[in-house]
């Protein structure tokens, strides 16, 4: 009886958990898939976060989607999404994701083990709830959202040093290594695609005819241009998520 | 004669050959469970750690909110109860429980701080001059990191603990499992009540009304 109970248990956690969609790895540290911040300040704050990768070694990723794929509550869902994404280097743990669902008024930010000392859950609500919440209420994200790169980065600066080069940056000068990876992304992506064709999702899901898609061609396209002006494609380290951070609901 | 020899060596080559191969797996599978039995027992103390640093937490939680005009102190006496028993039961954080009653208890005095706590977050709702107060805020945030810890820990340690039992039941690696004594180890279960949403009263009319007793009943099983 109380094995049958135990598996009953499991299999609920099962389906509530096949409820939810967990979104593809990103193609660059800033991702805007709702379309709130002009391509030119996206761009800029792709760059400062790669940037803050090369010197520091940590890596912080913001995420806008236009609504929450899950019925769990935000800091579960987002700390799933932060681990199964690899944010920070393995060994240091080092990484942070801003998540931002425009529709649901919610953002958390996902602190991974290494940065929890640099970015304890006080500071991660001091940064939601007063310098990013004012103006995010008055519609203004890009605003909030420089502000909110720049107190993450400001908090999170000091604790490791980078080595000058991003994960993406190193696996491209191992192009040994490298070419066989963007063919497994590129099967990985595919699968993806033809899966979310197959079972449409309740709600909202991603079509290819709004800006959903662009992380697709993105990714393709960019990861093999050098630097220099160009886009930075990011690609996680492996780090894992402990369920620190804090959010808030605007 | 000679013959005869040669057969018997060949023969005793051949059991050597199997002993060898048998030793080898039967080394290899041992391995193998020793290190997922070291992963569940360092995510055990991954586990005692998160709750540990709830316990921490509350003596600066319950100065705080102290500091509120007449807070309601059965909410802040139930708190502090709860932190005693959860410090009563005392558990190897080095070694994951092997008793499913052992876990179950320490489970069990956990919930009841953790649903104290959830009464004091629902009872602050009363007080605006606690809601204004920063300091009170902060404590608030860094209660519900750590309650998101806690959860996620504990899903990482029945994960661990997931693998290494199927290791320990599946054959052949159960005959080795049971020569060595390596025990299957218990899963954190869902509380109690945990489907149910807690009870809201909203009493509008009436001045602030006293923990209400049916919610405080509930809790205890």
């Amino acid at each position: 009886m109380k094995q049958f109970a135990l598996w009953a248990a499991i299999l609920v956690a099962v389906h509530s958990y096949a409820a939810e969609v967990i979104p593809p790895k990103p193609a660059g540290y800033f991702n805007d898939y709702a379309g709130v911040v002009s391509k030119s300040a996206a761009l800029r704050f792709n760059e400062e976060l790669a940037q803050f990768e090369r010197e520091t070694s940590n890596q912080v990723v913001v995420a806008v989607f236009p609504k929450m794929q899950s019925d769990d509550d935000v800091a579960a869902y987002t700390q799933r999404v932060a681990q199964a994404w690899g944010v920070g280097q393995k060994d240091k743990r080092n990484g942070a994701v801003l998540f931002v669902f425009i529709q649901d008024r919610k953002m958390f930010i996902q602190v991974g083990y290494g940065l929890e000392g640099a970015l304890p859950d006080a500071t991660c609500f001091d940064i939601t709830e007063r310098r990013i919440k004012p103006h995010f209420r008055s519609g203004d994200y890009e605003g909030g959202l420089a502000e909110g790169i720049d107190s993450i980065l400001k908090a999170a600066r000091g604790e490791y040093k980078g080595t000058g080069q991003t994960v993406r940056d190193r696996q491209r000068d191992n192009g040994r290594m490298f070419a066989p990876n963007l063919l497994l992304f590129f099967f990985f992506f595919m699968l993806l695609f033809f899966l979310s064709r197959l079972k449409p999702r309740r709600g909202y899901h991603y079509s290819s005819g709004g800006g959903g898609w662009s992380w697709y061609l993105g990714g393709g396209g960019n990861s093999g241009s050098s630097g220099g002006g160009g886009f930075s494609g990011f690609s996680g380290g492996g780090g894992s998520f402990g369920g620190g951070g804090a959010g808030s609901s605007w | 004669m000679n013959k005869f020899a040669i057969g018997c060596g060949g023969v005793f080559v051949i059991l050597l050959f199997i002993v060898i191969v048998l030793a080898l797996a039967l080394m290899g599978r041992y391995n193998s469970l020793v290190k997922s039995q070291q992963a569940v027992d360092s995510q055990w103390a991954q586990v005692q750690n998160v709750y540990q640093r709830r316990s921490d937490l509350i003596p600066n939680l319950v100065n705080t909110v102290q500091g509120a005009a007449n807070f309601e102190k059965s909410t802040l006496t139930d708190i502090t109860n709860a932190r005693a028993s959860v410090g009563r039961v005392q558990l190897d954080p080095n070694k994951a429980p092997t008793d499913a009653a052992q876990l179950e208890q320490f489970q069990a005095a956990q919930g009841q701080l953790s649903n104290a706590l959830s009464r004091l977050l629902v009872v602050v709702e009363r007080y605006p001059e606690l809601k204004a107060n920063q300091n009170f805020l902060t404590l608030q945030a860094q209660l519900e990191g750590t309650e998101n810890r806690i959860a996620v820990e504990r899903n990482k340690f029945n994960e661990v603990v997931q693998s290494y039992n199927t290791q320990v039941r599946s054959f052949p690696t159960n005959l080795i499992a049971g020569m060595f004594g390596f025990a299957p180890r218990p899963y954190f279960t869902a509380q109690p009540g945990a489907e149910r949403a807690p009870t809201v009263n909203f009493n509008f009319g009436s001045p602030a009304p006293v923990a209400s007793p049916a919610a405080s009943a509930a809790a205890t099983p």
